[in-house]
């Protein structure tokens, strides 16, 4: 009898030994891979897998001196809050993952960021911008800057730069990341001395902006802020430029993806917007993810992809640095990252979840992103 | 202060008349055999699809060919959904056929974004589309003022064909009585099947001009299925006038209250309107009471 049990509890820890080293370090990933910004998740996927490659290439993450092999776990949030909650929900509870990347849009991240948070599961949202995201968290950190910079950025640009006296606004008001970098836009813009003569909003889904368009149109700003995603702005451009308006057109970091140029074609040349970082920057760091993963994929990279591999590293350091697949320690190494030298400039969080990033304006030349001035 | 009201009243025509293309699907196949086909709103999306193909497939292809082949291929697998789907549910409850429908949705949904992508797309400029400038500040663009004569024309056709063809009479006639009907020795399948191809192709032709004003993707069908969806019910669903009132109503609602209001109130004067009007009106304006048999 008391044989049999050691020999039965012998086997249950053989099992789960086994069980470890098979399974290795298991990350989730949140990513819109369906869904309006289902070419932002193909980005993410993408860098993701380049990640994923290269990590096991070098025998996996280096563990207590032990390499252990990583694994990726992709989910589909379908740029949905509530299915980013079941995502999140799942990959804590069911695939027991050490940390979880993403998700990438704002109102993504903020439906599974208090679901990580409860559980004590670190989280790095690569792409997120709404402040809301890490406030009053300890387990959440992301890759990028926030929206209160960006918003002041873009403001100072169109006031400085584009000498624009008066501003007009259109968002999509059920999305966090847009209702909250345009209300920013709005108060700086006015703070600079500057009008804002419309502030006109959506809802996410609409295709037809005409209406509001016109009503914009009669108010005729020198620039029309619209802080919403590469998918949106292209139809708002075009739909602007039908009804008669020559006003330009300035953005954000939503903007940032091929997509915009295929669909907005000549109707964005001229327009400005704001992003992470710029591939005419030189940086070594930049320049070899740039060209491992054009190489890989044969397309080009997007801000979000870059900080997705950036959360990757941000977080993969971190374990190494913890030396234990223990939540609590790997949220410290990651609070205590110092200079980790990103594709997306050097990454430093300073106490909070957030890190200290400067910004860069992009302006479209020829159907290319060019990058124009750098905002600190 | 007119010119921006006028500009208004032209966008809502062109929202209205893709509302129209949409909704007139739902009513005649609610008419029909009282199924609200949930699935209608990807078959619009659908077309947008078949379009976008066809133009990729064939350069070249003439405009006035692309529109009406779309239609018949849109037409055709509209046939095949109510074949493969419907027909043998048609006689059980009327809840097994609504779930069967949403299902063909999410099924044509899927499958458009396996076979062709998630990125949203334009059908490349077909019809011409210079901007004209009507003075005062009104502009239009030739595409607009086509998408809202042809849609007209295919609504003005549509009548003639329901109110003053044969098969338009047997159409009213299923409508009216099914059971009555097949004992008059109308064939019912080729009566339902019409209406499924008539429904399909209409949505088509909505689906295209929405994909070369705005843009397609394969859960487009979702959003603007709804509201047409709720334009058909507005109009008195079952009634093909009802269904094109109902949809230059609600856009017209829609855009009037972005202009003189504001754009957070849309959805909720849109919708808002809607409830007051079906407690005045419960089977829409121009839809009749139901009798029961007992």
């Amino acid at each position: 009898m008391k044989k049999s049990a050691w020999l039965l509890s012998g086997l249950l820890v053989l099992a789960s030994l086994t069980g470890c080293q098979q399974n290795g370090v298991k990350i989730g990933v949140s990513a819109p891979i369906s869904g309006d910004i289902a070419a932002l998740g193909q980005s993410t996927k993408n860098a993701v897998l380049l990640a994923q490659e290269e990590i096991n290439a070098k025998g996996g993450i280096d563990i207590g001196g032990k390499k252990q092999k990583v694994t990726f776990i992709i989910e589909d949030d379908e740029n949905k809050p509530e299915s980013a909650a079941t995502v999140f929900q799942k990959m804590i509870n069911q695939d027991k993952v050490v940390a979880i990347i993403g998700s990438q849009s704002s109102k993504c991240s903020n439906a599974g960021a208090p679901i990580a948070e409860a559980a004590g599961v670190p989280q790095i949202s690569p792409w997120s911008t709404n402040p809301n995201v890490t406030k009053d968290k300890k387990f959440v950190f992301r890759a990028c800057f926030i929206d209160p910079f960006q918003g002041k950025a873009v403001a100072g640009f169109a006031r400085g730069k584009m000498k624009a006296q008066t501003a007009a606004v259109l968002y999509d008001v059920a999305s966090d990341y847009n209702k909250g970098i345009a209300e920013v836009f709005r108060d700086e813009f006015t703070k600079a001395g500057g009008k804002i003569v419309g502030f006109e909003t959506y809802n996410t889904n609409d295709k037809d902006f005409s209406a509001q368009l016109s009503k914009i149109k009669g108010a005729s700003p020198d620039v029309l802020f619209l802080p919403n995603y590469f998918n949106d702005v292209p139809l708002q451009v075009q739909q602007a430029r039908k009804l008669g308006m020559t006003c330009k057109f300035i953005g954000s970091d939503g903007w940032d993806n091929q997509e915009l140029i295929k669909m907005g074609g000549k109707d964005m040349e001229g327009s400005f917007f704001s992003n992470h970082y710029s591939p005419d920057v030189d940086r070594p760091a930049s320049k070899t993810f740039i060209a491992n993963y054009t190489k890989k994929f044969n397309t080009q990279v997007d801000a979000a992809a870059a900080l997705t591999y950036d959360s990757v590293y941000i977080l993969v350091k971190a374990i190494e640095k913890a030396g234990k697949l223990d939540p609590k320690a790997i949220r410290d190494a990651i609070a205590n990252t110092k200079d980790f030298d990103g594709a997306t400039g050097a990454i430093t969080f300073n106490g909070s979840g957030d890190p200290v990033k400067g910004a860069v304006m992009i302006r479209i030349d020829n159907g290319k992103f060019v990058f124009d001035s750098a905002v600190n | 202060m007119i010119a921006t009201a006028i500009q208004q009243l032209l966008n809502a025509a062109q929202l209205g008349a893709v509302y129209a293309l949409i909704a007139l699907g739902y009513t005649m196949v609610y008419g029909t055999i009282r199924l609200i086909n949930f699935a209608h709103g990807d078959i619009f999306m659908l077309g947008g699809f078949v379009g976008f193909l066809l133009v990729s497939v064939i350069p070249g292809l003439p405009v006035a060919v692309m529109i009406p082949l779309a239609m018949f291929i849109t037409a055709m697998i509209g046939v095949m959904i109510e074949r493969v789907a419907y027909r043998k549910l048609r006689n059980a409850q009327r809840m097994s056929l609504v779930i069967t429908a949403l299902g063909v949705g999410i099924f044509l949904e899927n499958l458009v974004r396996i076979l062709v992508g998630p990125q949203a797309r334009q059908i490349p400029a077909q019809l011409p589309n210079k901007v004209l400038k009507l003075g005062g500040g009104v502009v239009i663009t030739e595409d607009k003022i086509l998408v809202i004569l042809i849609s007209l024309a295919l609504m003005v056709i549509l009548w003639v064909f329901v109110n003053r063809t044969l098969i338009g009479t047997a159409m009213r006639a299923v409508a009216d009585n099914r059971d009555a009907v097949q004992l008059m020795g109308v064939n019912l399948n080729l009566i339902i099947a019409t209406t499924f191809a008539v429904g399909s192709a209409l949505a088509a032709a909505g689906g295209i001009f929405f994909g070369q004003a705005y843009s397609i993707d394969p859960y487009m069908g979702i959003d603007l299925g709804w509201k047409a969806f709720i334009a058909a019910v507005i109009g008195g669903i079952g009634s093909i006038e009802g269904a094109v009132i109902g949809s230059f109503l609600l856009a017209g609602v829609e855009v009037l209250t972005v202009a003189y209001l504001s754009s957070n109130l849309k959805n909720g004067i849109a919708f808002g309107l809607l409830i007051i009007l079906l407690l005045i009106r419960p089977n829409g304006i121009m839809g009749r009471a139901e009798l029961k048999k007992v």
